[in-house]
């Protein structure tokens, strides 16, 4: 059996053009039931198993394995929270139970930091199904989700278009849309939409991302390697060329990811909304990214100052709202992966937070005549984009090689 | 109605933009590359000229510009003044046409040679094989990659023969190299394991081809950079009108002396300040434990071989040098090097290949290397004169006997000592 699903051929999600070609002829009899109103939920079901099964066969049959224990942990997990929940609400099981939802992750994130491979509990796309799991079982915390059951967990973190990279939805939010079939006007108003950005996704993803990244970015690298000194021009070049075909090529995987939900009748949201064009950092979190950082902002960074505020933790309005953007950011660095370049984004990004909210406070208290006109926003705007864009170098992890290896 | 506007107003473009797409790449579009593109293209070294198939047939076949293939690798990119392109468009009657940049050894020249068979056949060609290629591991994927692509992959599927050795060892080292996955991978899979392909792996193959042949019909001729325009027009007109031999190698050595004077080496100055001087100290003694007697590069050689047997192509192979002084510092094991210079020369000749110039004693004159590994100056004009004698010349018709025994671990691993490659030359007579 294992031989033979080793053997198999092994498609990656969104990898080629011809991909797409199979998926939308495989989802037709989807959209066709859709626009007469009807949800083959069956149907539906057969082709995500198909898909998801294309992704994890082959040579990646162990992350197949992987990823079927791992959604039976998770489902088990929420199911028990889920019940218990009903007639008790313990805060200590609350976080027993978020801390096991989070622990797979945390094994995988740490194992090639403390054993040094990878581990093999681990496949492609774990964190963005962790973040559903855990979002479900706030969810459920909060009151917000009454009624689940195994099938619509599985269904809800298995959503095959958002599988390996988001983006990351909500149960309520991707619950109310399922049950709810689009009306003729409306399912064809998502379907142009997903068309839009489908070819949006093609142009963002197989042209201007691969001319950055398998251009642009290797003729720099291969300069930048060249060079001897601490500093080198072509390394502005690295990072210039590294954040765009960052930007390009997972704006266009989300696009995607949005575009193909829409077909299915899902309103999954948004990931990017032109991050480039932001004015400070604080709206850069709001434009890039959206999912994971929403994610970060409902879960980690409200919560927690929602809680210090309740135990009058902090005396300092603003040391607390600092801390909270802190470890808002550095969690999100270490979830990138255990490694110095990783933190060391978070951190950047933490602090540059905690300035932006400075820099605000100040300029409202001492600088009330600074004129608001094209030339401080385009100022603003550059300062952004450069330190977002050196921030993406660290990100990258061409230090590490230029500078260690 | 109302809906079925809405749906074509939706569907409409889409569909427009397949049936636009399906129409360019069925057409059947014949792009005639310009003479001047071809010149552009024999010099360009590229990774697009190597992997397409159109510009390179084209040139080859030719007959009034007279191209002449030259496999080699990262050396073709030295373009002084002697370089082989510029001297023969200053002296000769033929234009060389390049194949190869750094990385580019058997197995991705096998491919490029594969993809070209008609042109190739019965003609001649220049193969350089740097003894540097013959490491532990062979080629290294991420360069084999580089320059392989499925057009040229799925071009020699086409006519893979599962029952061929040398098929089935090209299908191997195919999987180790890029995977095991997509349509080329699968398909190696199945002539690896001495099966035929079946029917919709034909049609699979032939639809993805036509596919390719139209993209590189279409957009190769467009990406080709300018190596002709900056290095080899402006220095024809530097060489002497006349052709002699003598003179050429006096005014190179001299030139090459110029350029050399700032190390120890006699390594050009600006390759010195580059690429030695910052690391001077760590490479002393750094190739002390270079080995290239056992390698997989010896069988990725042979189909090579069985290649040009196939196509009954007239060859010379150049074994080129390396720069004494720089080996001496670096602690290059001579012994094991020359051991592998007569290891590839006892596997040409024994198959018949018996057109080698070899180079490899020639590393410590003055002017002979432009750097560490490569030759330039001098060397060029040496190169230059046996080549041309090679091309110009009629040829005697080759007669090759290949031999499979050069596909087998116990060849990729032999150590050749004399007494070895006796043992082994009684076993491929038995």
């Amino acid at each position: 059996m294992i031989n033979w699903i080793s053997s198999l051929p092994n498609f990656s999600a969104y990898g080629t053009p011809v991909y797409f070609f199979y998926l939308i002829l495989a989802l037709l009899p989807l959209g066709i039931g859709l626009y007469f109103g009807k949800r083959f939920s069956w149907y539906e079901a057969l082709v995500s198993f198909v898909f998801i099964f294309l992704m994890f066969d082959g040579s990646s049959w162990q992350q197949g394995i992987s990823l079927i224990c791992y959604v039976i942990y998770e489902t088990i997990l929420v199911m028990f929270y889920s019940r218990y929940r009903k007639k008790q609400n313990g805060t200590g099981i609350f976080y027993l139970i978020s801390a096991l939802s989070i622990l797979p992750l945390v094994i995988v994130k740490l194992s090639p930091a403390m054993v040094g491979h990878n581990s093999l509990l681990g496949f492609l796309g774990i964190s963005y199904l962790t973040f559903r799991a855990v979002g479900t079982v706030i969810e459920t915390r909060d009151g917000m989700i009454k009624e689940i059951s195994p099938w619509k967990f599985i269904r809800f973190i298995l959503f095959m278009p958002t599988i390996t990279s988001g983006p990351i939805d909500r149960y309520r939010r991707f619950e109310k849309d399922y049950k709810k079939v689009p009306d003729r006007d409306q399912y064809l108003g998502m379907v142009s939409k997903g068309i839009f950005y489908l070819f949006l996704g093609f142009l963002y993803k197989f042209v201007i991302g691969y001319f950055f990244g398998q251009r642009f970015y290797p003729f720099f690298e291969r300069l930048a390697l060249g060079d001897n000194t601490a500093f080198s021009w072509h390394m502005l070049g690295v990072m210039y060329t590294y954040g765009f075909y960052l930007f390009f090529d997972f704006a266009g995987y989300s696009l995607f990811a949005v575009a193909i939900s829409y077909f299915m009748g899902v309103k999954t949201p948004m990931n990017f909304n032109q991050p480039f064009k932001s004015k400070n950092i604080k709206e850069f979190w709001n434009r890039w990214h959206m999912s994971l950082s929403f994610w970060f902002r409902d879960y980690i960074f409200m919560r927690f100052v929602f809680m210090a505020t309740k135990k009058r933790w902090f005396k300092n309005r603003n040391a607390l709202s600092s801390t909270a953007y802190m470890l808002n950011m550095v969690l999100m660095g270490f979830w990138h992966g255990i490694t110095w370049y990783y933190i060391l984004y978070g951190f950047l990004h933490g602090i540059a937070l905690v300035v932006n909210d400075w820099w605000l406070r100040y300029k409202r208290k001492h600088l009330k005549n600074l004129p608001h006109n094209k030339l401080t926003t385009g100022i603003a705007i550059f300062i952004t984009f450069n330190f977002v864009m050196f921030t993406f170098l660290i990100f990258s992890g061409f230090l590490n090689t230029y500078f260690f290896s | 109605m109302h809906n079925g506007r809405k749906l074509w107003s939706i569907f409409g473009p889409v569909i427009l933009a397949f049936v636009l797409v399906l129409v360019l790449f069925s057409l059947p579009i014949e792009n005639k590359h310009s003479l001047k593109t071809e010149k552009q293209a024999a010099v360009s070294l590229s990774p697009v000229v190597f992997k397409n198939q159109s510009i390179k047939k084209q040139a080859l076949s030719d007959k009034k510009a007279n191209f002449v293939p030259f496999f080699g690798s990262s050396e073709l990119r030295r373009m002084d003044r002697y370089h082989p392109s510029v001297m023969a468009a200053r002296y000769h009657n033929y234009t060389p046409f390049l194949f190869g940049s750094r990385g580019t050894q058997s197995l991705p020249q096998f491919f490029n040679i594969n993809s070209m068979e008609n042109q190739m056949t019965d003609q001649k060609a220049v193969y350089i094989i740097s003894p540097q290629w013959f490491t532990k591991q062979g080629v290294m994927a991420p360069a084999f990659k580089y320059y392989n692509g499925s057009y040229a992959n799925l071009t020699w599927l086409q006519k893979a023969n599962p029952k061929s050795p040398y098929d089935r060892y090209t299908a191997r080292r195919l999987i180790a190299l890029i995977g095991k996955d997509g349509t080329v991978g699968a398909a190696a899979r199945k002539i690896a394991d001495g099966e035929s392909l079946n029917g919709w792996d034909r049609l699979v193959i032939s639809t993805r081809i036509n596919i390719l042949q139209h993209e590189d019909a279409l957009f190769s001729a467009f990406q080709i950079n300018q190596n002709y325009q900056k290095y080899i027009l402006p220095n024809i007109k530097k060489l002497p009108k006349k052709y002699n031999y003598q003179a050429l190698y006096q005014d190179a050595v001299k030139t090459g002396d110029h350029d050399t004077t700032n190390n120890r080496f006699r390594v050009k100055n600006s390759f010195y300040t580059k690429r030695i001087k910052p690391h001077e100290k760590h490479l002393a003694g750094s190739q002390k434990h270079i080995n290239y007697t056992k390698s997989p590069e010896y069988g990725d050689l042979e189909v090579v071989l069985n290649q040009f047997k196939n196509t009954n192509s007239n060859v010379l192979f150049v074994i080129p040098p390396v720069n004494a002084k720089w080996e001496k510092f670096t602690g290059m094991d001579m012994d094991m090097y020359y051991r592998t210079v007569d290891k590839i020369k006892f596997q040409l000749k024994e198959q018949g290949f018996n057109n080698v110039l070899d180079l490899s004693h020639d590393g410590g004159k003055t002017s002979f290397m432009e750097d560490t590994i490569h030759i330039g100056w001098a060397g060029w004009v040496k190169f230059d004169q046996a080549t041309n004698n090679f091309i110009s010349k009629k040829q005697p018709t080759p007669h090759y006997q290949l031999n499979d025994r050069f596909l087998s671990p116990e060849w990729r691993n032999l150590n050749p000592t004399p007494a070895n490659l006796q043992k082994f030359k009684e076993q491929l007579n038995k």
